[in-house]
């Protein structure tokens, strides 16, 4: 099993062929961060500063774009995302107890991936299908009217591992 | 530009279109309170307390980026916008620490102004605290976030005034905070610590990290930086004859920044080894004495030496550092009183080659043309300089052309440099090759006919000499010699040649080489051939190491010259000046700063009057210099300090600083600018000029001036570049001169008038392989330079108590691959040793430098890097090569 995911030279090389179909261009900040995170997982800060300067910008403003955009991430993320709504539909039909619930399943927090890199948690504001509430999405899968058994079936797999 | 009428206020008034309705209403005198707007950065629109109503439309704009249109009725203090600026002031003051009573900033803080203005005491919202403090080592700054407001404009001056990026906002909504990359301490970023921050920040989120309370300034002076050749303006706060703080003052040079040289290093003037009495040697040791005994002993003993030795027994070494009166004085105390043309200044060192190079192509010692011509440059050549740390402003000045401007940098260095990130070419030839590099690119251009023309035929003459030396500078050559791949060398040529306006700027490392005046003579070349001296854009911008080098030599503190340059063997020139000074002048050329030492040496030159320099460290081989300086019958010192020179002198006078005199100084450009007393002196300490006035006066040569006033009234009589034209205001203290009229003979602008000789003269530049590349036991190649925390050889920046926290200690760069080689890390100590001489210092490991390089800063006395140096002077320009050597790396076994 792998461990956290380290910036391997080929993910670096990877980046490093994605800023040269950019250079010089400033107006190319954000595809060329969507370039690299499809590519690489997510937007390793140690390439800032050549993203940087393959586009004539300083890397402090790179940094204020990736920190600016919730899309992006400076930290490797878990093949499969999870991602608990919180909106206030979810909420009244018990959000709260879900995300407990997968909290538990995973044994992560939120915001945090698995070590394996297989799941990392997430929390959004709404995903727009409160009919269904309480919902979460895994990748592009959207699950509703979850309750607790419901919740434990989504991770069975997992355990079995 | 067409004209737009609105109504403000009531009023009708008429701007130009693209002007904003915060521009014209503060030219019509209307106060918009803003808390982001700074005149010299782009207007955001952050703060929205500029907001005023468009009765027309009803809508409330931010003032500061809406334009003007016709027909707008704008009223600026309706009760919509008394009440929004209100709710706003309320709303940052909600997310404000109630630390107003200890806050540093007190009455300096513009939203604590705001709120006063508005009456809002008690704010009735709900605090948000922010967060708090980041813990920060640095000696310079102190950032405290609880008490930003979120304008921006410190991210604004790093980004575009100082063009260094170390900040930008991170993180939205509740969280932003402007921070470094990875939210890092300053010190740990690219920060240079120029305080430009600091004194954009409206409160007291960025500080000047400082415990003690110090209080209101009551007073405030501008006056001219003391460090380098750019001639920034500080503004001085003063309190109880102390200087409390230092801000950037207006002026077209700086441009609202500062360096951390100018901005944190100006406490030397308080520091507690000023001199305060002037000393006299008794038995070796120095006793104080009044100013009357050792100005009477002074004047004995010249005149005794004269009586005995004869007048050129006797030098003067002036200083670079002291003001154009103090240097006029100078210079006519040697050749009057004393009788000598032993008079030279310590720019010797570094701008000598420049004042020979191009006195014989253009006809004229220095700069062509303005600091803002640089900026709108469309190609900037650099070379033999690193002006972001020597000559900062004009660094930010092509960074903001590069960045912005889109200007193309054509970048000629081998250690790479904080412009790197900036350059359209970089070109990395063989260290002292500059000159093969600068005839390959003028023989492309002449070969691919890029030159221009016209101009070449019309103004210059000597083209058919200069083409056919240029014949064996091929491009196979110039790639072999310099190691730079043909390509790039042609590139770079049309690149210059191509631009309608380009730039060359260069420094010390082209002044201090061995082919020096060559490569100034090459660099004049290029110019000349493009056209670029007598347009309005682009020229030679040659960098100045100190702050009035420029001005010393014009007011001829040198051996060869008169004031203004006019040649001693100019007998017409010589008896204006007699008649002027009612005594006859001696003809016959002087000794220029090394020969001195040498003749001193010799045992032929008997005594020394040196002003404001300390040979003995900065002069290439202080040991020896401190030998020859000691063996003097009698030498007199006026410093600050007791400087390694200072030591060796028999009487030292003790000098005032830049904050406690009047006079100008001349900047790199060929500025003119006053410097203004701030405080009284320090103890007995008296400006140079009262000194130079006093001796003179005890030597039976009283001069007519009582003030340094007076004296400017002879120089703008007497010298080219300084005469005051006839339509300039007279009250306005710093003219430009050199804007205000055409005629080049009175400034410095070649772009508006024809070279001063007539002709440009194109001046064939040979190159000469470096001799001392003995290799055998000296493998490696020393380059010295400065450092952005010191300055000179660190007299003044080393006792400024900030600077020395931060930089206290010298150190060699070596490149990774030398350091693998020779079993060194960071930290160890060394020995760098060349064939005449050695320095201890300490390892610091680099990734920028290639290998067989290494670099050693200039400004640390302890670890002498000029003891590298042999004293050989180029036969032209009589000036030492200070910039590179051989030398070996030796461990020291702790």
């Amino acid at each position: 099993m792998t461990r956290t995911k380290k910036t391997t030279k080929s993910d670096l090389k990877k980046i490093d062929a994605i800023i040269g179909n950019y250079r010089g261009q400033r107006w190319g900040l954000i595809p060329l961060l969507h370039d690299v995170q499809m590519a690489v997982g997510y937007i390793p800060p140690q390439a800032i500063p050549s993203i940087a300067i393959g586009l004539g910008l300083f890397p402090s403003q790179v940094q204020g774009v990736i920190s600016f955009y919730t899309q992006f991430y400076t930290e490797p993320r878990g093949k499969n995302i999870v991602r608990v709504c919180r909106g206030t539909a979810c909420h009244v039909r018990g959000g709260k107890t879900i995300l407990k619930l997968v909290k538990q399943e995973l044994g992560l927090e939120e915001g945090e991936t698995s070590p394996d890199m297989e799941y990392t948690l997430e929390t959004v504001a709404c995903i727009g299908v409160c009919a269904l509430a309480p919902n979460i999405v895994i990748n592009q899968d959207t699950h509703g009217n979850l309750n607790p058994k419901k919740v434990a079936r989504l991770f069975e797999g997992k355990k079995k591992k | 530009m067409e004209t737009v009428t609105i109504t403000l206020d009531g009023v009708e008034v008429s701007g130009y279109s693209g002007m904003t309705i915060l521009d014209l209403a503060r030219e019509s005198g209307v106060d918009i309170p803003t808390l982001c707007h700074d005149r010299y950065l782009a207007p955001t629109g952050a703060c929205r307390l500029c907001i005023v109503e468009d009765e027309s439309s009803e809508a409330l704009l931010a003032s500061c980026v809406a334009p003007i249109r016709p027909g707008m009725v704008i009223n600026t203090q309706s009760p919509r916008v008394m009440e929004r600026r209100r709710l706003l002031v309320q709303l940052m003051l909600a997310s404000h620490p109630d630390s107003c009573l200890v806050c540093d900033k007190g009455n300096q803080c513009q939203l604590r102004k705001l709120g006063a203005e508005m009456g809002i005491g008690l704010v009735e919202l709900q605090k948000i605290p922010r967060l708090a403090a980041i813990q920060e080592v640095n000696p310079f700054i102190e950032r405290d976030l609880s008490r930003c407001i979120l304008c921006a404009k410190c991210i604004r001056a790093d980004q575009e005034l100082v063009v260094e990026g170390a900040i930008d906002y991170v993180g939205r909504g509740f969280a932003t905070k402007p921070a470094t990359l990875n939210d890092m301490p300053l010190e740990n970023s690219e920060c240079t610590f120029c305080g430009t921050c600091v004194a954009h920040c409206p409160t007291g989120a960025l500080m000047e990290k400082e415990k003690s309370y110090r209080g209101t300034a009551t007073k405030t002076v501008d006056t001219v930086c003391p460090f380098c050749g750019c001639g920034c303006i500080l503004h001085l706060e003063v309190k109880d004859n102390q200087i409390v703080r230092v801000k950037p003052g207006e002026s077209p040079v700086n441009h609202g920044t500062l360096c951390v040289r100018g901005c944190y290093g100006y406490d030397f003037i308080q520091s507690p080894e000023r001199l305060t009495s002037p000393l006299i040697k008794v038995d070796g040791e120095f006793q104080k004495a009044p100013w009357e005994e050792a100005i009477s002993r002074v004047a004995a003993e010249f005149k005794r030496l004269k009586q005995e030795h004869g007048a050129d027994s006797l030098a003067v070494l002036g200083s670079s550092k002291c003001t154009n009166e103090e240097n006029y004085l100078l210079q006519r105390l040697a050749r009057v009183a004393l009788g000598t043309n032993n008079i030279d200044n310590g720019s010797r060192l570094y701008s000598a080659t420049s004042r020979v190079g191009l006195g014989q192509s253009i006809g004229f010692p220095g700069t062509t043309n303005s600091f803002e011509e640089l900026e709108k440059s469309e190609v900037i050549m650099v070379i033999g300089a690193n002006p972001v740390v020597s000559a900062p402003a004009v660094g930010y000045g092509i960074k903001r052309a590069a960045k912005y401007n889109g200007a193309k940098l054509l970048l000629v260095d081998v250690r790479p440099t904080k412009l790197n990130p900036f350059a359209h070419i970089w070109l990395k030839p063989k260290v002292g090759t500059d000159v093969v590099l600068l005839n390959g690119l003028a023989r492309v251009i002449i070969e691919e006919r890029l030159f221009d023309e016209e101009f070449v035929t019309r103004e210059t003459d000597n083209f058919d000499e200069l083409s056919d030396s240029l014949k064996p500078y091929t491009l196979e050559r110039v790639e072999k010699v310099t190691g730079i791949p043909r390509q790039d060398v042609q590139r770079a040529a049309r690149t210059f040649a191509q631009a309608e306006w380009a730039s060359i700027v260069y420094g010390n490392g082209i002044t201090q080489y061995v082919n020096g005046v060559d490569s100034v003579m090459a660099l004049a070349n290029l110019a000349m051939l493009t056209g670029n001296i007598e347009r309005r854009g682009g020229g030679i911008f040659a960098l100045q190491r100190e702050n009035n080098a420029q001005g010393a030599c014009d007011m001829g503190s040198l051996p060869d010259f008169l004031p203004g340059y006019q040649s001693l063997d100019d007998a017409r020139a010589r008896s204006d000046f007699e008649r002027r000074w009612g005594s006859s002048l001696p003809g016959n050329a002087g000794l220029s700063a090394l020969e001195m030492i040498e003749q001193a040496e010799a045992g032929k030159l008997k005594g020394m009057f040196i002003v404001g320099e300390n040979p003995a460290s900065s002069f290439p081989r202080p040991s020896l210099v401190r030998k020859a300086l000691a063996s003097l019958e009698f030498l007199v010192v006026a410093d600050m300090f007791l400087t390694e020179t200072a030591r060796l002198a028999d009487v030292v006078l003790p000098s005032a600083s830049f904050a406690e005199k009047e006079g100008t100084v001349t900047n790199f450009e060929g500025r003119t600018q006053s410097v203004r007393k701030a405080i009284e002196p320090i103890g007995e300490c008296l400006p140079d000029w009262k000194i130079i006035l006093q001796l003179s006066k005890e030597m039976e040569q009283p001069m007519p001036y009582s003030s340094p006033q007076e004296v400017r009234n002879e120089i703008e009589e007497l010298l080219p570049f300084y005469q005051r034209p006839a339509s300039a205001d007279l009250e306005k203290e710093d003219l430009d001169w050199a804007e205000l009229e055409s005629d080049s003979v009175r400034t410095r602008r070649l772009y508006k008038g024809p070279f001063p000789s007539g002709f440009g003269r194109l001046s064939p530049a040979e190159y000469t392989p470096p001799a001392d590349i003995s290799g055998d036991g000296y493998p490696l190649t020393l380059l010295s330079g400065s450092i952005l925390p010191h300055f000179g050889s660190g007299t003044r920046s080393l006792r400024a108590s900030r600077l020395k926290e931060f930089s206290p200690h010298s150190w060699v760069e070596v490149s990774q691959d030398d350091a693998k080689h020779l079993g060194l890390g960071d930290g160890d100590p060394v020995k760098v040793v060349s064939p005449v001489g050695e320095s201890t210092t300490t390892v610091r490991v680099t990734g920028s430098l290639p290998s067989g390089l290494l670099f050693m800063p200039i400004s640390f006395p302890d670890s002498p890097v000029n003891e590298l140096f042999d004293i050989k002077l180029d036969p032209r320009s009589k000036a030492p090569f200070l910039k590179s050597c051989t030398v070996r790396v030796e461990r020291i076994k702790p």
